[in-house]
């Protein structure tokens, strides 16, 4: 251990000297200048339309940069947007049988709901309402709207004048 | 609601406090900023330089930490000191700096300066008991860069600023926003590594 300390120190002191690793002489006199110039050019300078975009939505450019910087994440976004997609379709694709069942399940709540509050209400309301209330809540599926084979449908035939 | 108007170069004795500096600067007083700038300049650059190895890199990355920094002045609050926070402003742009860079290896010695040669503190260190003692101290130097490029970010940072820059772990820990524990094993491993890589060049005690 007390080796490996020493031999630390030795790389130690050898990183220690690269402090004398300085920039051309001179270097540091215009630095600051540069920077003031830059900084007056750019407030100069108006906007691009990216830069603006990325200034109102600073969550963009991380997203972004971290698209760029991280395969993973880039990877795991990709995926997840492939799945969701997926998703869509399979979704979009299933059989449209759920309205008849919305209907038939929110009959009941809906019947329960409005017979609550007819006795909830009863001494106040009159009977009209109630009744037109439960009326509206009693409402039944239209299943034989489209299609049905009705006892009222009468068939109809034109037959030329004189027979 | 006005813009403040620029304070004319030389009207008012610019202060020596820090964060009167800082306030004088965010109402948009370049001159103020400009000696903030000359306060952490070197330091600024020499850390982004050893990160990157190359001078025309930390040139641009040390002048737009400063660009940026004066940028998001207005969001400096002074719960940190101004020396850390731009540090950290500095840290983080060169971290995503070489992340993009990772395939582009290449380091510019140019800027050494190589009066190191005749360093006598230098010299002794690995001037016997080591397998490579014929070594030129330009190929320790460009050995020991190339060492430092092999550790990852992280390890390389938390050895440049302690190391090489002389900072303590609690500092270290602010820059990089993360506990002493963690700065402390950094270093261990990156020291470790080292030692491994550069074992025929330094000397054995």
């Amino acid at each position: 251990m007390s080796e490996n300390e020493n031999n630390f120190e030795t790389l130690r002191q050898l990183l220690a000297h690269k402090r004398q690793e300085t920039p051309p002489p001179g270097y540091f006199t215009d630095f600051s200048s540069q920077v003031a110039a830059r900084i007056r050019q750019a407030e100069a300078q108006p906007q691009s339309a990216q830069e603006e975009l990325f200034s109102q939505a600073p969550w963009l450019m991380r997203l972004l940069q971290n698209l760029e910087l991280k395969p993973a994440f880039a990877g795991a976004f990709a995926s997840a947007l492939t799945l969701l997609l997926v998703l869509g379709i399979v979704y979009a694709e299933r059989p449209d049988s759920q309205p008849d069942l919305v209907l038939e399940s929110s009959t009941p709540s809906a019947g329960t709901f409005a017979s609550a509050q007819s006795s909830a209400f009863a001494p106040a309301l009159s009977t009209d309402f109630a009744a037109s209330n439960s009326a509206v809540a009693s409402l039944q599926p239209v299943a034989s709207l489209f299609g049905s084979q009705s006892g009222l449908v009468q068939p109809v035939s034109f037959l030329p004048a004189g027979h | 609601m006005a813009a403040p108007a620029p304070i004319p170069i030389g009207e008012t004795p610019l202060p020596t406090d820090e964060m009167e500096l800082v306030r004088r600067a965010q109402k948009g007083n370049l001159e103020a900023y400009d000696q903030l700038v000359q306060r952490y300049q070197e330091r600024i650059y020499a850390t982004v330089y050893h990160m990157t190895s190359n001078h025309e890199d930390a040139n641009d990355l040390a002048q737009e930490a400063f660009i940026k920094a004066f940028q998001a002045l207005k969001s400096f609050k002074g719960g940190s000191t101004f020396y850390t926070w731009i540090y950290r402003i500095a840290v983080n742009k060169t971290l995503n700096y070489l992340k993009q860079r990772k395939n582009r290896f290449h380091m510019s010695l140019n800027d050494l300066d190589f009066n190191m040669e005749n360093n006598p503190d230098l010299v002794a260190l690995i001037s016997d008991k080591t397998p490579r003692r014929d070594a030129g101290l330009k190929e320790l130097q460009g050995k020991l860069n190339e060492a430092l490029l092999k550790l990852s970010e992280h390890h390389r940072l938390v050895m440049v600023l302690h190391d090489v820059q002389g900072q303590s772990h609690e500092e270290i820990a602010e820059i990089m926003n993360c506990n002493i524990g963690t700065v402390r094993s950094r270093l261990f491993y990156a020291r470790q590594q080292m030692q491994g890589w550069l074992a025929d060049y330094l000397k054995s005690t």
